[in-house]
């Protein structure tokens, strides 16, 4: 596949857009509501455009690990993305499903995924309770970048941190209960999760069935949830999570995870990579601030207890850096073969550090152009002040269609987080059509 | 023996009788606006709505949302449509808020005066509890055939901090209400219009236009299309339950 220059993807872009112009017509107002009866069957989705140019950062310590002829100056990227989703119900019985599938064509070649990211069917006997079982994600946490009381969670992206992600199979149980009075109501969702071979094995470890819990208060207007992890897979965890309008503008959230006697990779001494346990306490404070002038404000502060300190990366990267002259100079591989480990084993892993700074700013609808929402958000790693600064401008006037430009700046010095990464910049258009 | 009443008697009488008859006034007053409540809705009850936002070259966007609510404070709206918005759901629970994103998969908390869909309207828009619960009625003006009713915020966890609203006599419904800031600048002027009968004597404006200051030639028009009583469990204004209003249609 030949790869599509900018010019060829804007003019593109201008193209759909033109023929979703939207209807100028006059000003009469009509309203058919059988056109949204309930049907028993619904389905929807979206499918996605997005082009990448990326310009490499010629100092990252991880271009070790790219092969010689894959390396480059500057990449360019075409992807295209497909999400279904739907619902089939009949009764108090639904069934439920959202699959991806998405392929991407750079200077490299050619990589495609599919998955289906849930598919379980419920059960609703009264609204006191809902029973599920199946492939169902969970987001629990009420941080917005980060949720350290996601324990059952996947990872999230910071940089998309509202997309879709992939579930795991289990089996689900929510009892509702609401009163009247400052306790206004109780949730608690119990969810089994079993760690089979070909049976959510990336989970952790095999042969055991999980337990997770989560029982949510609303109390004096505060949610809070107690979070429970236990089984074998993984370390126990323990948390508390809370969330509160302190006015009509502004909100405030927390989360707070305990995690004794969890597995870390640590550099001995000795220059050996050995496995230890450690308790972990991993925080998260963060507001939510709609200002007068519509700019609203999301920044949160994270505690990462299971990160590695500064020191710690920093000797890290010194070792990728190391094992990469060592390679070009003896072709000898057992340092960066050691440094592979590293990075595999918790060292490269996204958000590695201690603590970080998330800080995203909104303007709704600036200069009274309807739908426009320009954003700055900022990630910075506060161990070793490198940063990441993304400017974007979102645009949804078009009636399903929504129209993303971004910019993600990288900076900060060696042997820093955002300093060593593979990218020094990078430049995104989205387009997404939904149905 | 001299029978003159001393003057701070008579001045004392005079404060009461005028401290009486405001507190009357204002009885009253919250007293119509309980009636202009009971005429616009029932108390639990389902809704299908269109909002339209209008630009000023008469470009339209069009929301559907089903609405539930129960008794004062108990309200969510689920978007239908258009697809992009579709299964985005907000839940309101007295002076708390939520936003339900399908993709997310999680409730986040919100704040009232943010927009979920852009435009004039906000969250305390869509998610409006009945006049009397969030105001007082501080002044009751009579206009001929309407009263101009001066409605004063309960606490400052309410959107707008005053009312102006022109009720018509006849019908005990609104037809214009001014919506002010603390500062007492004008944010928006919402214009109820088309009165409906939508069965159960239920008879109550069909279209609500809504014009601001702060969007100059940018309108925005919500269409009624069906009201009904409907009584739901407590548990369907829970979080846990959010992403299952869709199953209440």
């Amino acid at each position: 596949m030949k790869l599509q220059t900018p010019v060829h993807s804007i003019l593109l872009l201008i193209f759909l857009l033109s023929l979703s112009a939207p209807c100028r017509s006059e000003d009469e107002f009509s309203f058919d509501i059988q056109e949204v009866r309930k049907k028993n069957f619904e389905w929807g989705g979206y499918g996605e455009l997005k082009w990448v140019h990326m310009d490499a950062n010629q100092d990252s310590a991880f271009k070790v690990f790219i092969p010689e002829g894959d390396r480059r100056a500057s990449l360019d990227r075409l992807s295209g993305t497909l999400q279904l989703d739907g619902n089939y119900s009949y009764a108090k019985a639904n069934f439920h499903w959202l699959m991806q599938a998405a392929g991407q064509q750079d200077n490299i070649g050619w990589t495609d995924t599919a998955d289906i990211f849930e598919a379980y069917g419920s059960i609703k006997p009264s609204p006191h309770g809902i029973a599920a079982l199946g492939k169902k994600s969970y987001k629990w946490g009420k941080g917005y970048a980060w949720n350290p009381v996601g324990f059952i969670n996947r990872l999230k992206d910071p940089d998309d941190p509202d997309e879709a992600r992939e579930g795991y199979i289990t089996a689900e149980v929510d009892l509702i209960k609401s009163f009247n009075g400052s306790l206004q109501n109780i949730a608690l969702t119990t969810v089994l999760l079993p760690v089979w071979d070909d049976i959510n094995d990336d989970f952790g470890r095999v042969n055991n069935l999980n337990l997770a819990a989560k029982l949510y208060f609303l109390i004096l207007d505060t949610d809070i949830d107690l979070l429970l992890l236990t089984g074998n897979s993984r370390a126990d965890g323990f948390g508390l999570d809370f969330a509160k309008n302190l006015a009509t503008n502004f909100e405030i959230h927390g989360e707070l995870a305990w995690q004794p006697n969890r597995k870390k990779y640590r550099l001995h001494e000795a220059g050996t990579l050995t496995a230890i346990e450690e308790d972990t306490l991993s925080t998260l404070i963060g507001i939510r601030y709609l200002s007068e002038n519509d700019i609203t404000s999301i920044i949160e502060y994270y505690h990462n207890g299971g990160g590695y300190s500064e020191e710690e990366m920093s000797e890290f990267y010194r070792i990728v850096h190391a094992a990469g002259t060592m390679h070009e100079q003896t072709a000898d591989q057992s340092l960066l073969e050691q440094a592979r480990e590293m990075s595999l084993k918790g060292y490269g892993s996204p958000h590695p550090g201690r603590n970080y700074l998330y800080a995203r700013f909104t303007q709704k609808e600036p200069f009274d152009i309807l739908y426009l929402t320009p954003a700055l958000t900022t990630l910075v790693n506060l161990d070793d002040n490198s940063y990441s600064l993304t400017p974007e401008i979102l645009y949804t006037g078009f009636t399903n269609w929504e129209v993303r430009l971004r910019f993600y700046y990288l900076g900060g010095g060696s042997f820093t987080e955002y300093g060593e990464k593979i990218n020094s910049n990078k430049l995104e258009l989205r387009l997404r059509y939904f149905f | 023996m001299n029978k003159t009443i001393p003057y701070y008697l008579k001045g004392m009488f005079f404060l009461f009788f005028l401290g009486h008859a405001a507190a009357s006034l204002a009885m009253d007053g919250n007293q119509l606006l309980r009636q202009v409540d009971a005429h616009m809705q029932p108390a639990s009850y389902e809704m299908y709505r269109k909002l339209i936002n209008i630009e000023p070259d008469g470009a339209k966007k069009e929301f559907v949302l089903y609405t539930v609510k129960k008794g004062e404070d108990k309200m969510v709206a689920l978007f239908l449509s258009p697809a992009s918005e579709k299964g985005r759901a907000t839940l309101r629970l007295g002076d708390n808020m939520w936003l339900y994103i399908p993709n997310v998969g999680k409730p986040i908390r919100i704040t009232s005066l943010q927009s979920v869909v852009g435009g004039v309207f906000n969250n305390s828009d869509i998610l409006r509890l009945d006049y009397s619960v969030e105001y007082n009625v501080i002044k009751v003006e009579d206009q001929g055939s309407t009263y101009l009713l001066e409605l004063k915020a309960k606490s400052n966890a309410v959107a707008y901090d005053g009312l102006m609203m022109t009720v018509d006599k006849k019908t005990i419904l609104p037809t214009s209400i001014q919506c002010y800031a603390v500062s007492g600048m004008l944010i928006k002027t919402l214009h109820y219009s088309k009165n409906k009968d939508f069965g159960n004597g239920l008879v109550r404006p069909s279209m609500l236009e809504t014009d601001s200051p702060l969007y100059k030639g940018y309108r925005s028009v919500m269409l009624f299309a069906e009201v009904k009583e409907k009584e739901f469990a407590d548990e369907v204004f829970t979080l846990n339950y959010l992403h299952k209003i869709d199953e209440l249609r």
